[in-house]
């Protein structure tokens, strides 16, 4: 009895929580006039894929939406590719290098995760705009090239790496930084995945900064898009809905092939982030 | 001559070190200190963006006048309003979810995905979604009208001042739900099975398990989720700047980010939205100190 009765509330519960998640998936294949009739169908048959043309062309037909998309992938790859290799490297000289000072740097790199990104945007933009990078890649991607959790993230998981591996590659006579590249790096494998899947996260999420720092049409990332294409006079709800679609496809083939990474153990590693 | 040489490598060691971890150093005086420092420093002048004047000191005279006027208490009743509002179903709810699925012995991992896929979308898509949704003739018209057995009323989700607070908490409520119930579960999980064994044997019903036992031991989780959730709360801006760009008014759910994008970037006044910057800095790390003083307390030994 007990038992049914907690199934038939997960049950519910868990209808509405997918719902949504279904309606978009639905009303993408659906025509405008279709979405809008009440009761809503749930079944697209036949399906509208014309939704689909007119979310990639755009309504004025540039298809900057193409492009958008590209400048999103660029942009959150390489922020991607530089919170990675920058984090394992300042993870790695706190966790394996004795100097004066070491525990003053850590400090202070942990104490800039005090100082959330809302709170100085306004002062951000005007650092990009005095260095000349806004309306560009270097504007949206420098700022975020790294982060201190990231290197709290990769200090932790090199402080339990063997010492020994590390003097034996010196005795070999390796440098310092042939270390780094061909030893540390190629074994932070789990928090290097950790880590890449946040950050692609949340820059694939990220509207705020690039509405500040990008002007041009053929600047702005898939989020700047979606507000933009929602907002527009003679938007279509179905194409609305394919829009949505397209953008959540990278994010969504991520979850199911490695759920691991958003649910399992490694979701309480991001939990001082998010 | 063995002594002198294990100093010389020592200190190669630490040069070393400090070669690794300048990156960061950098990094963090351009892109962090600075900004912050800026910010309190801009808050004392009338600085106006595009503008070819220098800037003049006017002292506190930004802080007085933001203090004074009726956006900026706009902006704090309407973040106040979305942050309370969302808390309590969100600590709550997650909490109810994470016990129930917890006691489950099958599909566990499922609903586990199933409860956190909102929470992939992106923070826009999600908004989108809802918009759509709470369209005079969309599904939560439809749902309402049916659950409450009330057909053709329209509940004015996106026009309506206290609904469209409401729309925005439902979005944000439903996006996250399943993040702080994955915190949750991994909280239950800590606490050994031997402990609630015990009290079943001593004959305590589920729901005095749950009072004397399960809630008392998670309070460290709690805590956490509890700050967490503020701070996401006050950091919104997503949902509200997508509702406004499309039509809802803005005044209900001119949430302090809003504020402070709209103050610079709309009305140009950098001064006055580094004061807003500076106060909400100052709410978060009162906010991030807690989370970080209980996230190292939060191991508990049983």
């Amino acid at each position: 009895m007990k038992n049914i009765l907690v199934w038939t509330f997960l049950g519910i519960f868990g209808l509405i929580v997918v719902l949504p998640l279904v309606f978009m998936a639905t009303a993408s294949l659906m025509s405008a006039t279709d979405i809008m009739q009440m009761p809503y169908k749930w079944i697209p048959i036949p399906p509208y894929p014309a939704n689909f043309v007119r979310a990639i062309a755009g309504n004025d037909g540039s298809f900057m939406y193409l492009r958008n998309i590209l400048n999103s992938l660029i942009v959150s790859f390489s922020i991607v590719f530089t919170t990675v290799i920058l984090s394992a490297m300042v993870g790695y000289g706190l966790a394996k290098f004795k100097f004066k000072g070491r525990n003053v740097v850590f400090m202070i790199i942990m104490a800039t995760m005090m100082i959330p990104f809302e709170t100085i945007m306004i002062p951000l933009y005007l650092v990009v705009l005095n260095l000349g990078f806004q309306d560009s890649y270097r504007g949206l991607i420098i700022p975020f090239m790294m982060n201190a959790f990231g290197v709290f993230l990769m200090r932790q998981y090199l402080i339990t790496f063997p010492d020994e591996m590390l003097d034996a590659a010196r005795i070999d006579g390796t440098g310092e930084i042939g270390i780094f590249r061909r030893i540390v790096f190629p074994n932070c494998g789990p928090a290097i995945a950790s880590l890449a899947i946040m950050t692609f996260r949340q820059q694939w999420d990220n509207l705020l900064w690039p509405l500040l720092v990008t002007q041009r049409e053929t600047m702005k990332t898939i989020p700047a898009y979606i507000v933009k294409f929602a907002a527009e006079k003679h938007a279509d709800e179905g194409a609305m809905m394919a829009v949505a679609v397209i953008a959540s496809l990278p994010v969504f083939v991520l979850f199911f092939a490695l759920s691991n990474y958003f649910v399992g153990g490694s979701a309480v590693y991001s939990a001082g982030k998010e | 001559m063995k002594q002198a040489k294990s100093i010389g490598y020592e200190a190669q060691k630490a040069r070393w070190g400090w070669f690794f971890v300048a990156p960061a150093l950098i990094f963090f005086s351009i892109f962090s200190f600075y900004p912050i420092l800026n910010a309190l420093w801009t808050s004392l002048f009338d600085k106006k963006l595009l503008s070819l004047k220098p800037p003049a000191f006017i002292g506190l005279g930004n802080y007085i006048r933001v203090l004074g006027g009726p956006e900026f208490w706009n902006s704090v009743v309407a973040t106040g309003i979305f942050t309370l509002g969302a808390f309590i179903p969100l600590v709550g709810l997650s909490l109810f979810l994470a016990v129930l699925i917890s006691s489950r012995s099958r599909f566990q991992r499922g609903l586990q995905l199933l409860f956190y896929s909102p929470a992939v979308l992106s923070s826009v898509v999600a908004a989108l979604i809802w918009m759509l949704m709470f369209d005079p003739r969309g599904l939560a018209n439809q749902g309402l009208n049916a659950l409450l057995n009330q057909p053709g009323v329209d509940r004015r989700w996106l026009s309506d001042v206290s609904m469209v607070r409401i729309s925005t908490i439902i979005v944000y409520v439903w996006k996250y739900i399943g993040y702080f119930t994955i915190l949750y579960i991994t909280g239950i999980s800590k606490i050994p099975r031997s402990v609630i064994e015990a009290a079943k044997i001593d004959g305590a019903t589920d729901l005095n398990q749950f009072r004397y036992i399960v809630f008392p031991l998670l309070k460290p989780t709690t805590v956490l989720v509890s700050i967490m959730v503020m701070i996401q709360c006050l950091k919104t801006f997503s949902t509200q700047y997508l509702f406004t760009q499309s039509g809802a008014p803005t005044g209900p759910i001119d949430v302090i980010t809003l504020n402070i994008y709209n103050t610079a970037m709309r009305d140009l006044n950098i001064g006055r939205a580094s004061v807003m910057s500076v106060i909400l800095f100052l709410i978060m790390l009162l906010l991030t100190g807690l989370q970080l003083r209980f996230s190292k307390s939060e191991d508990v030994t049983f």
